[in-house]
């Protein structure tokens, strides 16, 4: 425990301790230790990990929903794609950049770059869809010089003049082999529900001896638990392969 | 008879007249005489360089008081935004360091729309603003520059401080006409710190006129081999407390109170009209600058510079006010407010025993001369 | 012509006519007692520059504050109904939005509510680097109210100076977790992922920092003559009265009560690392804003303690294998794996309460789970702000009117945390 002890300071205290803020300030006026990053014309420096706008690789994409399940905003809408994939597209008017979609990402479809200052005309321009997410935002960049704060006793900017590549190179994560198996075929009600949720095509029907029977293609399927979730018995579960 | 009184007239106002009691400036004297041979031009040169008029229209008057507002206002915030580790306005006119800052914020408040609100003395609302500037700019005509000086007359100093004394009666008018909570409030600390500087005020400017023995500014500029600072230093530190507290400057910013009471008696203000009311404050500050400059810097007193001229005190008394200014815009990032009790019981208190100190010093300093 | 709907040129030339009838919540009563005593009611807020999001009903006697009566609520935003209809999960950034800069500690409590559910043990690394987010939000927001009681007093350069100041901490925490304040980095188990020894010595570098350019801020600002004078003896709250209007955190160790719940009920690693909680007997806006600026000095010694600890901790493994359930490769690193570690998160049926000490005191989570649904059945959030407010009230009794704001500043009364 620390007792903080305050008197009020007598007359020459006081006289020292107005000499010493007068002291200070004349300190500051004549050399200021500003901190100031002239922004549009500077640039921060900013850790790999920033969390910004996020890009996205559809050739990484499973379609398993699960950036949208995570969303605490609501922000991500999964849109059905030509392919008759579903790809997520990103509210920015509501995205409050926690970035679980990206940790939730299983394929590293989805990944974070340094950008934080895209300019919207209007709400409706802020709704950005799975196109206008692969390639990197078109932004003005006024900047020449990066400045990085360096702590070395006292702040210190080091201004370098070069441009700082604001889509860093993100390590993929390490993709484990799931795929979707049924453990109590018994319990199959056949409803077909699996079959038409599954993006891949993995999943049929086979009839086998006048009885149905769920056949799951261990090698089409991605993983993505689709069907484990719609599945109404709840017989389905990821397995790791 | 009145074709003599209409020869007197046009005498007064004929280019000689002016001619005799003339700016000179070595410098551009060559450039002066040709000017003044132009027929229309000469005439209007004359008139802009006969010494009264200098005073009002160039030094100390119009022309170098916007210069002043312009400047102070813009390094008051560059010099602030050093302290705090800021840039401070720097965007218009960036490689002069955003100068024209206060030129820009003046015409943005020109176009802004000026609400007159229900509650509001409309007539007294709209006018005070501007009729203050009769107290705020008439001092200006009675302090000399060298010989430079509008009014010349041996009760300067008492006439200027009367009129000085005027302008916070102005801003009590202002918050009573503005008819709003807050605007009372803020009144009512004007009122009171008004009370609390102008005694110390009063008396520190007695206490110099005791040193010089005389009213007179030209005199007491003259007087100064010793600048009155050196001479009375006690009285310079009550005039300088006074100063901080009649401009309502930090630590004394008490009618104004951004945080607690929303500018007080200025709080339903908008547009020019806020604009106007908001460098009253600047402009009081200058005076009361030159006025410290002239009673305790030696006003125009310094190194003659030939080439000049006439100019030559022009520039020390500039430079010295300009110190002045500074000083006190320093300030105000160094202190907090204080309360209003709190200013009240410094200045009823401890200002008033110092000034007393400091109109002792002057009767004896006084008594000395004489003897 | 644009289509644009915003381009249109629009003429408004509706009579706007000020609303007669003005709702206040007090009694009538009390109004016609005021005007019948000759007091007035001043209403400050909720836009005025001394104010911030909430109302006070002040009754003055002269310049005299008779009785103060508080109007929160101005930005309510029905946190604890919100929580209802989301995951465990999602709720993390949702209870970091009341208190921007106290992300640390917010989160941190509700977090330790789940585990506490769940029964799970952090691994110690974890627990060092949450003590150094918790204390590092900490120190921003001591810094942030230190900078609003500095703009109260009309002081710019104490409200300047501790606004640049929490730019390093602010650059610390964009390097631990990736974004300047909203970091929901702490999560039920652990923490996202491992911080690299290089983010952790600049972390360390920062305190000397700010320790240095304290020493600044303490002489312009902490012992600037006019700062005591203002400070000095005001708005006093005895220890007896501290502790019967429910006044928690520095405010209440600036009234002379020794309570701490890192010291009471050690969490994390507060219990392994030596710290002092700095307590007062004075009670008034000084000892109240020294208490603070005393524990930012502590923190800075916590976040040293526990970066050197840190060093003697294998890096890897920050998130507790209990949760993880089968996903053990992102024990260093959630990604890839978040959803499929925590959608599905269920808390088992009851009630779970964690105490925090959060930067302005004590902050109270109460889980509630029915035990099958992944979304909590009650969340119950009582931040210190709620807690200090009637403290606050009662101090401003007797006090000058420009008195409000340096005591409002001393409280560092923040109204979007105490109205959720």
């Amino acid at each position: 425990m620390i007792k903080i002890k305050v008197r009020k300071p007598d007359m020459v205290e006081n006289i020292k301790l107005h000499l010493d803020a007068l002291l200070t300030g004349v300190k500051e006026a004549v050399k200021p230790g500003t901190i100031t990053i002239e922004y549009p014309r500077e640039r921060r420096w900013l850790p790999d990990s920033f969390r910004g706008y996020i890009l996205f690789t559809p050739e990484n994409c499973i379609s398993c929903f699960q950036c949208s399940f995570v969303c605490p905003a609501n922000a991500i809408l999964m849109k059905k794609s030509e392919n008759n994939r579903y790809y997520p597209s990103i509210d920015y008017a509501k995205c409050i950049f926690c970035h679980f979609c990206v940790d939730s990402c299983p394929g590293s479809a989805l990944r974070q770059t340094k950008i934080h200052d895209v300019v919207y005309i209007d709400l409706d321009e802020m709704f950005c869809p799975t196109e206008n997410m692969i390639n990197p935002p078109e932004i003005v960049r006024e900047d020449e010089y990066t400045v990085e704060y360096l702590m070395d006793l006292d702040i210190i900017l080091k201004r370098v003049k070069e441009r700082d590549d604001l889509i860093p190179e993100v390590k993929p994560v390490e993709i484990i082999k799931e795929y979707s198996s049924c453990y109590e075929p018994d319990s199959c009600l056949a409803c077909g529900i699996c079959v038409s949720s599954c993006p891949n095509e993995a999943i049929s029907i086979t009839s086998l001896d006048g009885e149905k029977r769920l056949k799951i293609d261990a090698d089409r399927c991605t993983g993505c638990g689709i069907c484990v979730k719609e599945c109404p018995v709840q017989i389905l579960k990821l397995v790791k392969g | 008879m009145i074709m003599e009184a209409v020869y007197e007239l046009l005498k007064a106002v004929s280019k000689e007249h002016f001619m005799e009691n003339m700016v000179s400036i070595p410098l551009i004297q060559p450039v002066i005489d040709n000017l003044l041979n132009i027929p229309l031009v000469g005439y209007v040169v004359a008139l802009i360089l006969w010494k009264p008029m200098f005073a009002l229209l160039i030094f100390p008057g119009l022309l170098t008081l916007m210069t002043v507002l312009l400047f102070i206002i813009w390094f008051e915030r560059k010099l602030t935004a050093r302290i705090q580790w800021r840039r401070g306005p720097l965007e218009i006119l960036r490689w002069a360091g955003g100068i024209i800052q206060a030129l820009a914020d003046g015409l943005r408040y020109f176009f802004q729309e000026v609400i007159v609100h229900r509650d509001a003395h409309k007539p007294y609302f709209i006018q005070l603003p501007i009729l203050i500037f009769i107290p705020v700019l008439l001092p200006l005509l009675f302090i000399p520059a060298g010989s430079i000086v509008g009014i010349k007359t041996p009760y300067a100093l008492p006439v200027v401080v009367a009129i000085v004394s005027l302008i916070p009666v102005f801003i009590v008018a202002i918050g009573w006409a503005s008819n709003s909570r807050f605007a009372y409030v803020g009144t009512i600390r004007e009122a009171f710190m008004y009370f609390a500087y102008e005694i110390p005020f009063i008396l520190s400017v007695v206490a110099m006129i005791l040193v010089y023995g005389t009213a007179d500014m030209t005199a007491i500029v003259e007087k100064q081999t010793i600048p009155g600072i050196i001479l009375n230093p006690v009285a310079a530190l009550v005039f300088f407390i006074s100063t901080i507290m009649a401009t309502s400057r930090l630590p004394f910013e008490i009618p104004e109170a951004d945080q607690e009471i929303a500018f007080g008696p200025f709080v339903e203000y908008s547009g020019i009209m806020f604009g106007l009311v908001m460098t009253i404050a600047y402009e009081k500050m200058y005076i009361l600058a030159l006025l410290m400059s002239v009673l305790f810097l030696g006003g125009g007193n310094g190194f003659p510079i030939p080439l000049l001229g006439d100019l030559a005190p022009v520039i020390w008394m500039f430079l010295k006010t300009m110190a002045v200014m500074v000083a006190l815009a320093f300030l105000r990032s160094i202190y907090a407010r204080f309360r209003l009790d709190q200013a009240l019981r410094l200045s009823w208190t401890t200002m008033l025993k110092i000034s007393a100190v400091a109109v002792l010093i002057g009767a004896a300093l006084n008594i000395a001369q004489v003897a | 012509m644009s289509e644009r709907e915003g381009e249109r040129e629009m003429l408004l030339d509706v009579p706007v006519e000020p609303p007669v009838e003005m709702f206040l919540p007090i009694p009538r009563r009390f109004l016609e007692d005021a005007y019948r005593n000759d007091d007035y009611i001043v209403l400050v807020g909720p836009q005025h520059p001394g104010s911030g999001h909430m109302r006070i009903i002040l009754r003055i006697k002269g310049d005299i504050i008779v009785e103060a009566i508080p109007d929160p609520g101005y930005v309510h935003r029905s946190m604890e109904k919100l929580a209802e209809n989301r995951l465990y999960i999602q709720n993390i950034p949702l209870m970091e939005r009341p208190a921007i800069m106290d992300t640390g500690n917010v989160t941190l409590g509700y977090v330790r509510a789940i585990e506490q559910a769940l029964g799970i043990e952090v691994p110690e690394r974890a627990k060092y680097i949450r003590t150094v987010l918790a204390e590092l939000s900490r120190i921003g927001t001591h810094l942030y109210d230190a900078g609003i009681l500095a703009v109260f007093l009309g002081h710019t350069t104490g409200f300047m100076w501790p606004f640049a100041l929490r730019e390093p901490v602010i650059e610390a925490m964009t390097r631990i977790s990736g974004t300047r304040i909203t970091s929901s980095f702490i999560i039920p188990g652990g923490i996202r992922r491992d911080v690299p020894w290089e983010t952790l010595e600049f972390v360390r570098r920062v305190t000397y920092v700010l320790e240095r350019r304290l020493k600044g801020f303490e002489k312009i600002f902490i012992k600037n003559p006019s700062v005591i004078a203002r400070l000095k003896d005001v708005g006093v709250l005895s220890k007896q009265e501290a502790i019967k209007f429910g006044v928690v955190g520095p405010f209440l160790r600036a009234s002379g009560v020794e309570y701490d719940v890192r010291r009471v009920e050690p969490y994390e690693a507060y219990d392994s690392l030596n710290w002092d909680v700095p307590v007062a007997d004075e009670g008034d806006s000084y000892s109240r804003f020294l208490v603070r600026v005393e524990e930012i000095f502590q923190s800075l010694s916590i976040i040293r303690q526990a970066i050197n600890e840190l060093r003697s901790i294998p890096e890897g493994n920050v998130i507790s294998p209990d949760v993880l359930d089968g996903y053990e490769e992102a024990s260093s690193d959630i990604r890839g794996y978040f959803y499929r570690v925590f959608g599905n998160l269920v808390l088992p049926y009851g009630e779970y309460t964690s105490l925090t000490e959060a930067s302005r005191g004590t902050l109270l989570y109460s889980i509630i789970s029915d035990g099958e649904s992944n979304v909590p059945y009650r969340v119950r959030v009582v931040t210190p702000g709620w807690y200090y407010l009637k403290g606050f009230m009662e101090s401003l009794r007797g006090e000058r009117l420009a008195d409000l704001q340096a005591i409002y500043g001393s409280f560092g009364y923040f109204p979007p945390e105490a109205d959720r």
